[in-house]
């Protein structure tokens, strides 16, 4: 094997064995490991309190953390799992030719995968990196949050059938999703459209050298450095926000048919509510805010929230972003529109 | 890539995740992983915790920097290569995908594996001077390391800050006037048939909010614990943050408890022994025979 750097100084080769230098680096990661339980056990006891407010939303960032980081792992680990793992040409040979139609199945795909929004950012960048077009890949990632086995079960759990609120959100997502796959691919060059740092990953990854286990642990890594600063900003921001946003504010306005919309859809960008439970939220505004408004909640939440964007923004360009906020908006405020006049 | 900032990158990645691995499974250890999140989802988020942490250990065989290197100090060639399976337009064909995906990979490899061309590095200077241009400028540099350090603060105060429930406080300023509906009429229905001794704050609350005939429950006796938020005259409420999955979802319901003697301090923990009455309002209310101030439970909210 000719795996060791070249850019290292020979001797470095030469007086460790490379059985040597893995039992060491092994060794410094399980040491680490221990460290941060170590801090973790003992340090909570000399640190000062803080503020109420500021422990709230400390409290409330820890939550959104705590409660998203298995799903981050699994999307990691379907990422590798697509990108790694899958031999070329597996999936590739069940999918449609044709441009529309792809995006169709795609957009299905959600059904098959229960990761939820914060997975799902590490999974659709696996799916680029495999050669997916960013269309095509953008209409997975807004359908799979909504179209997704976990979130139509907890949906109907909460609402049942009742003024279509089901039926809204699932024909809703799947129609926004393919709204904004068909309108990015319209774009002259779909390239553009994610970041130089998403690219410098692809063509890291892509071109990772190795066996199978070398190349899992570098996608590991690099994914791990995209998603997790971004996790950990949108998670603060959203109980910053939370703390700061009087509730009842947003609640004055909750059963004119127009205002309450804006209201949910507010709410719904701060809450940043994983879109396997938020129905559950939504229920309690249920007996207040008209059923349009509830559609929306549950059409933008999984969306475009503060936590999402923040993720989204690791491997989309800002202009993007705007797009696609607006798109989803404007669309789920006419689907809401359109539930209000009919219930 | 520098061996610093090599170092900072895999902090920012595999070390954030691990320290939030870290006190998920430091939570779990010490039985406190409710404060956060629904028991029921410990299951899922308990193991996940423990392949991170894995992984974690296991990418310290990745020499620093080797998941960056690769790539950057290529040709042209590799570039276009790149360009043509990575970023596949959407009018791609599926066989052609097939075909250059493996000699793509095969290539790649055998680059990387060949110790001479970057020894050279000949066209390697030529492939990271492009790649310097396409590098964002100095204002995105500096916004990026600024949000690196932000999460770092954010991430070492959740590993090193002792962990917290809600407080009053945020119960209510998060009150909207409506129980939570959770259990829907469901609750109710149990209540009116069955046995309404384990019904905690938030069931009760449904059922006082959603009763279609109080009378029924007039006389039942009851246990609960909350905490103390203010009420009308004469009464306070006792209040209890329901979760269903983690913490940002609480809601809190609360029920009134009249009392005779003075009303304890917004915030404090207490134990509620007491009978349902109806006011002279129609509406329900605990009249408490007992009011214990009590430590805070090890799990503070209801599910």
């Amino acid at each position: 094997m000719t795996r060791a750097p070249a850019h290292e100084p020979p001797t470095a080769r030469l007086s460790v064995s490379p059985a040597t230098r893995r039992t060491v680096a092994i060794g410094l990661g399980v040491g680490l490991v221990a460290v941060l339980f170590a801090l973790n056990a003992f340090a909570p006891g000399l640190m000062p309190d803080l503020p109420t407010r500021a422990q709230d939303g400390l409290t409330l960032s820890i939550s959104v953390l705590i409660e998203s980081l298995p799903f981050v792992v699994l999307g990691v680990v379907l990422s590798i799992v697509v990108q790694v793992w899958i031999p070329p040409g597996m999936i590739e040979r069940w999918m449609p030719r044709r441009a529309w139609a792809r995006r169709a199945v795609l957009s299905l795909l959600g059904m098959l995968i229960p990761v939820c929004e914060c997975g799902n950012v590490p999974f659709a960048r696996g799916l680029m990196m495999r050669g997916f077009s960013v269309p095509e890949t953008l209409t997975f990632l807004v359908a799979a949050p909504i179209v997704n086995p976990i979130v139509i079960i907890t949906t109907h759990q909460a609402f049942g059938f009742s003024d279509g609120i089901l039926v809204a959100r699932l024909l809703g997502g799947y129609a926004i999703a393919n709204l904004i796959g068909w309108l990015y691919s319209r774009h002259p060059d779909p390239d553009a459209l994610v970041t130089d740092r998403f690219r410098d990953a692809c063509e890291t990854v892509t071109h990772e050298a190795g066996d199978r286990w070398r190349r899992s642990l570098a996608q590991l890594v690099v994914e791990l450095r995209a998603v997790m600063p971004a996790l950990v900003i949108g998670a603060a921001l959203a109980g910053a926000v939370q703390v700061l946003v009087p509730r009842n504010a947003l609640l004055a306005i909750g059963s004119n048919p127009v205002f309450s919309i804006v209201a949910m859809v507010l709410l719904a960008m701060i809450v940043s509510i994983c879109s396997n439970v938020d129905s559950f939220f939504a229920l309690s505004f249920a007996s207040t805010f008209t059923p349009g408004s509830i559609v929306a909640f549950l059409l933008v939440g999984p969306l475009v929230d503060v936590k999402m964007l923040a993720l989204l923004r690791t491997t989309f360009t800002t202009k993007v972003l705007v797009g696609m906020v607006v798109t989803v908006l404007l669309a789920a405020f006419a689907i809401a529109a359109g539930v209000n006049l009919v219930a | 890539m520098s061996r610093r900032t090599a170092l900072w990158n895999r902090w920012l990645g595999v070390g954030l995740a691990s320290c939030l691995a870290v006190v998920t499974l430091g939570l779990a250890l010490t039985g406190r992983l409710a404060l956060y999140i629904n028991p029921s989802s410990n299951w899922f988020a308990i193991p996940m915790a423990v392949l991170l942490l894995v992984g974690a250990g296991l990418s310290f065989l990745l020499p620093l920097g080797a998941e960056e290197d690769h790539g950057h100090d290529h040709d042209h060639g590799h570039d276009h290569g790149h360009r043509a399976t990575g970023m596949r337009d959407a009018a791609g064909t599926a066989s052609g995908i097939l075909v250059d995906t493996p000699l793509d990979r095969r290539s790649a490899r055998r680059v990387a594996e060949d110790p001479r061309p970057r020894a050279q590095g000949g066209g390697s200077g030529e492939g990271a001077a492009a790649h310097a241009r396409t590098r964002t400028g100095r204002p995105a540099a500096v916004l990026a390391a600024a949000g690196g350090a932000a999460a770092s603060l954010v991430a070492l105060s959740i590993l090193l800050l002792p962990p917290a429930s809600l407080s009053a406080e945020i119960a209510q300023t998060r009150d909207v006037g409506a129980a939570p509906l959770f259990a829907g009429s469901d609750v109710v229905n149990l209540a009116v048939h069955g046995d309404t001794t384990a019904f905690g704050v938030g069931d009760w609350a449904s059922v006082f909010a959603t009763a279609t005939n109080p009378d029924a429950f007039v006389g039942d006796t009851v246990t609960l614990t909350g905490f103390v938020t203010p009420g009308d005259d004469g009464t306070f409420d006792l209040t209890r943050l329901v979760i269903t999955h983690c913490v940002i979802d609480a809601q809190p319901a609360r029920v009134p408890i009249a009392t005779g003697a003075k009303s304890p301090a917004t915030g404090v923990w207490v134990s509620v022994a007491g009978t349902v009455r109806s006011t002279a309002s129609g509406t329900l209310q605990i009249d408490a025979t007992k009011v214990t101030p009590i430590d805070e439970p090890k799990d503070p909210y209801e599910y």
